[in-house]
């Protein structure tokens, strides 16, 4: 997973396209077998985002990652409360 | 000719295609395309069920994501059984797994997972903000686009830490 800045566009941060965190939940799970994979034994980090779009409206977003993807994440967040603390 | 069967040679690159096939989804690997590059003296007759012998052996060890000791198991008493396979390819079987078990298994993973994926995360920590829609001045916010799936979906996410930045909040009963 790329964590850092790349070439896509910036951030754009109109209230129309950011949704605001409300909730954040998270399950570690581990599919044990699949029709694909008898012995799967994969262990993986599911999270459930409470977000509220620019109307107000609530929606869920969930989403899945691997362990490396979660653990780049965690260190993304790591950093991201860093530097909110400098601000 | 039943002897261009046993060898072991071609037989590696007949698991690739099959791996390719069967694991990474690589389109167009026909069974005549594999027939006609890798035992060209073989009747198709002869090799179709010559192909579901390895097709099925190489997803037999797949999904039991056998270990080593597995594979020495299985493998041997594949060599000992009626219509199984000789010790030359047996041998050609054992090395291809050893070497592709990581990348086969990473695409059988991901042939399970049917959640949004995570592919890329992008944060920027702004000092002040100010909506539109609510007159308040929030600092700092964090701003956060995760890219989801397979099709690039991106999301974007804005969080307010409560104070002592740390970010917000499962208490309901605190306005964020």
């Amino acid at each position: 997973m790329e964590g850092s800045a790349s070439e896509k566009p910036a951030l754009d941060a109109k209230s129309e396209v950011t949704n605001q965190l409300i909730d954040f939940q998270w399950k570690l799970g581990m599919a044990v077998s699949s029709d694909s994979c008898r012995s799967l034994k994969y262990p993986y980090v599911a999270v459930m985002l409470k977000v509220a779009d620019h109307s107000g409206q609530v929606k869920n977003k969930s989403f899945e990652m691997t362990i490396p993807q979660f653990q780049n994440f965690y260190r993304q967040f790591k950093e991201i409360a860093a530097v909110i603390e400098t601000v | 000719m039943a002897g261009e069967l046993e060898g072991g040679k071609s037989l590696s690159g007949l698991l690739s295609g099959l791996a390719q096939d069967a694991f990474h989804g690589h389109p167009g690997i026909t069974e005549e395309l594999l027939r006609s590059q890798l035992y060209p003296e073989v009747s198709p007759e002869e090799f179709r069920p010559f192909l579901a012998k390895m097709r099925g052996i190489l997803k037999s060890i797949a999904s039991a994501d056998m270990d080593f000791n597995q594979l020495e198991a299985f493998l041997t008493a594949q060599t000992k059984k009626q219509g199984g396979v000789t010790t030359d390819q047996a041998a050609v079987i054992s090395k291809f797994w050893k070497s592709h078990k990581t990348k086969i298994r990473e695409s059988l993973v991901n042939q399970s997972r049917w959640e949004n994926g995570l592919r890329g995360l992008s944060w920027r920590v702004d000092g002040k903000s100010q909506s539109r829609y609510s007159g308040q001045i929030h600092t700092p916010v964090a701003i956060i686009e995760l890219e989801f799936g397979k099709h690039g979906q991106v999301f974007g996410i804005a969080f307010l830490p409560a104070q002592r930045g740390k970010p917000s909040c499962k208490d309901t009963s605190s306005s964020c």
